[in-house]
């Protein structure tokens, strides 16, 4: 669920980032359009604020896992979810805040602040990590971005973005390749490559319906490259953008509180 | 007999030239012992801390297992395999791994948590006695934790408090609980003293939702003089479509190093020899050019050239037993001594460790023969081959020229 969020947020940044990119360096023609879509892509999944409520179905060869859970988000720093079912998982909650992760176990009445070493732990058995959390909502800054393709691809309209890192960026992935509706910019996959060129993951985006008075894809379906038959899929139930919160709603006594 | 007795009187004429060529020989040997006995303790404590407080000698895993240490891959019948390895006279015990985060107070750390099987486990290895602080893990006291040294310093925690787990159970959910410190290790080994969380197997299979199974067996001789890889392959036949490998396989980086062990002190005692060898070589010259008119004498008296040669090679020997007798003497009293006391390293080099196993901060000597022998015998070859130059220059001296010698 805050995976969710966050990797929403990324999406986003993704995005936008590259949108940005090739927009400085082409004409204003293209620059227009760009700039058309980066404002589109914003508006789909952010506001200053955000209130959700999510399906997390968890596919391995093990297991299979249905999460129900409420986030809240805030800017781009702020993140709160919190397990409403099953039952064993109820009330466990994860808070985001700045670059911490803290998480409370109801069953331990304990708050744990994560720390690097466990950053790259699965987060609640789902295929996202912790550090999924963290990194990636400062996409926007780590990567340059280029249209790699524009046309006909299955029958649809798309434009592809390719997400070259910045030579300093501090991130895990060596390349993301992004596809986007043309007609309605919407994200319909993403192709995160990990620094050996390799696919580690692909995320895609379907059902596109109705949600916060627009159109927006509720399912979003993370698949590992290394085990094709396993997946995290996240479902939007409700998503309500621009809700009134205040900072201290994202706090270590309301983590708890919840 | 003769040459013997002209031989300790000859000794005597220069007493302090004498006297201090045994004392050096006599040194030399003395250090050498003590470095013998010592290398030898800190061998025996590295295996000991390898073999007897965390590997056993053989363990068994699930295929592909330590590439990946992942909870699902399990040795199936971990219990059939236990039962017929004790059959064979083995000690074996099974282990279970999970990892996670621990976490006290503001801090936490990546743990790795280890289900022991109490009742077997102290046949196989003696770390539940290798604890600084507390005591071992009690089957009555399912929350109760035993961490590695650094992991301890790491999370802040004492006896008696309270260390939460958080993990992922094999069901996909969170597994969580809070655990009590009962007992901190000393050091074992670098990855046992900052990641090692050991708890009872019966509280390990309830957090991480594991009902059977296990993710390793180790295995112990019952006596550890026999043949590794003739064990070895006995219990790999016990338990087929696993992996059973000994501790020289698991860690062959130490086991090269024991192994390097001796040859290294044969370096060590040829270098400080070399430089024994040349006082000796020196200082028998120098008897054999003081006394060149008096052999001479001998030579013209009818004294073989051979006789010579062996008088010259007893006056050595008799110096050189003085100084082994005073070597063997003094390094067997000093290493008995550190084999009870061990040097105290602890404020220098604590939680030091070579390729993952650690020191124990006392270092302890242990005084075996070889420690004793091998510094012994070199010392008499080193000398002995010193002394072939003087001997042979004694040996072929012309009694008229050395008689007008001057």
């Amino acid at each position: 669920m805050q995976r969710n969020l966050i990797t929403v947020f990324c999406l986003v940044f993704i995005l936008l980032c590259p949108v940005a990119g090739v927009f400085a360096q082409t004409d204003e023609a293209s620059v227009k359009k760009a700039k058309e879509i980066l404002r589109l892509l914003d508006d789909l999944w952010r506001g200053t604020s955000s209130h959700s409520i999510l399906a997390m179905t968890v596919k391995t060869a093990h297991y299979t896992r249905e999460m129900q859970m409420e986030g809240w988000s805030k800017g781009k720093d702020k993140t709160l979810v919190r397990i409403l079912a099953p039952l064993k998982d109820k009330g466990s909650a994860t808070l985001k805040s700045g670059s911490d992760i803290y998480s409370y176990l109801p069953k331990t009445d304990r708050t744990i602040r994560l720390t690097s070493g466990m950053m790259m732990g699965s987060w609640m058995g789902s295929h996202f990590t912790n550090d999924d959390l963290v990194k990636e909502s400062r996409m926007d800054q780590d990567y340059d971005p280029s249209i790699s393709f524009e046309g006909k691809r299955d029958g649809q309209d798309v434009i592809e973005f390719t997400l070259i890192p910045r030579p300093a960026a501090a991130v895990v992935w060596g390349k993301i390749v992004a596809v986007i509706l043309a007609k309605d910019y919407m994200p319909v996959k993403y192709t995160y490559y990990d620094e050996d060129m390799k696919v580690a993951r692909t995320m895609t985006f379907s059902r596109y319906e109705l949600l916060a008075g627009r159109t927006r894809p509720k399912v979003m379906r993370v698949v590992p490259a290394d085990k094709p038959d396993e997946y995290t899929e996240l479902i939007y139930d409700k998503l309500e953008l621009n809700v009134d919160l205040d900072d201290n709603f994202f706090s270590l006594s309301n983590l708890k509180r919840m | 007999m003769k040459i013997l007795s002209i031989a300790s009187r000859n000794v005597f004429r220069n007493w302090r030239r004498t006297l201090v060529t045994t004392l050096a020989m006599g040194f030399a040997g003395f250090i050498m012992i003590l470095f013998a006995s010592l290398m030898q303790g800190l061998m025996q404590g590295s295996e000991k801390n390898v073999v007897s407080m965390d590997l056993g000698d053989i363990q068994i895993h699930a295929k592909d297992y330590r590439e990946d240490p992942d909870i699902y891959k399990l040795i199936k019948d971990p219990d059939r395999i236990l039962s017929e390895l004790k059959k064979a006279g083995f000690h074996a015990t099974k282990r279970l791994y999970g990892f996670g985060l621990a976490a006290a107070g503001s801090t936490s750390a990546g743990v790795q948590v280890r289900g022991i099987d109490l009742s077997n486990e102290s046949t196989v290895t003696q770390i539940n006695r290798h604890l600084s602080k507390g005591i071992w893990l009690q089957t009555d006291d399912p929350r109760g934790v035993v961490l590695g040294r650094k992991l301890a310093r790491t999370l802040g925690v004492d006896i008696g408090q309270e260390v939460i787990f958080v993990g992922q159970a094999t069901d996909g959910s969170m597994a969580n609980d809070i655990f009590r410190v009962t007992g901190i290790l000393k050091s074992v080994g670098e990855e046992v003293d900052r990641t090692g969380m050991f708890m009872t197997s019966q509280s390990f299979r309830d957090l991480f939702i594991l009902p059977e199974g296990a993710h390793e067996i180790a295995v112990m001789r019952p006596d550890r003089t026999t043949d590794l890889a003739a064990a070895t392959k006995i219990v790999a036949d016990l338990a087929p479509g696993c992996e059973t490998l000994n501790w020289r396989q698991l860690k062959p980086v130490i086991a090269r190093i024991l192994d390097l062990a001796d040859s290294q002190m044969i370096i060590l005692v040829t270098i400080t020899y070399t430089a024994v060898a040349m006082l000796v070589l020196n200082a028998m010259l120098m008897t054999v050019f003081e006394r060149i008119r008096e052999l001479g004498i001998m030579k013209a008296l009818g004294v073989t050239p051979w006789q010579l040669m062996m008088l010259i090679y007893a006056e050595t020997l008799v110096q050189v037993v003085a100084a082994s007798t005073l070597a063997v003497i003094t390094g067997c009293a000093l290493s008995r001594y550190l084999e009870y006391h061990g040097i105290d390293l602890s404020s220098l080099a604590e939680g030091a460790s070579f390729g993952g196993v650690a020191f124990d901060p006392i270092w302890k000597a242990h005084l075996m023969a070889k420690a004793v022998e091998v510094p012994i015998v070199f010392l008499f070859i080193m000398s002995l081959l010193a002394v072939l130059y003087p001997a042979v220059k004694a040996a072929l001296i012309q009694p008229v020229k050395a008689i007008h010698h001057r």
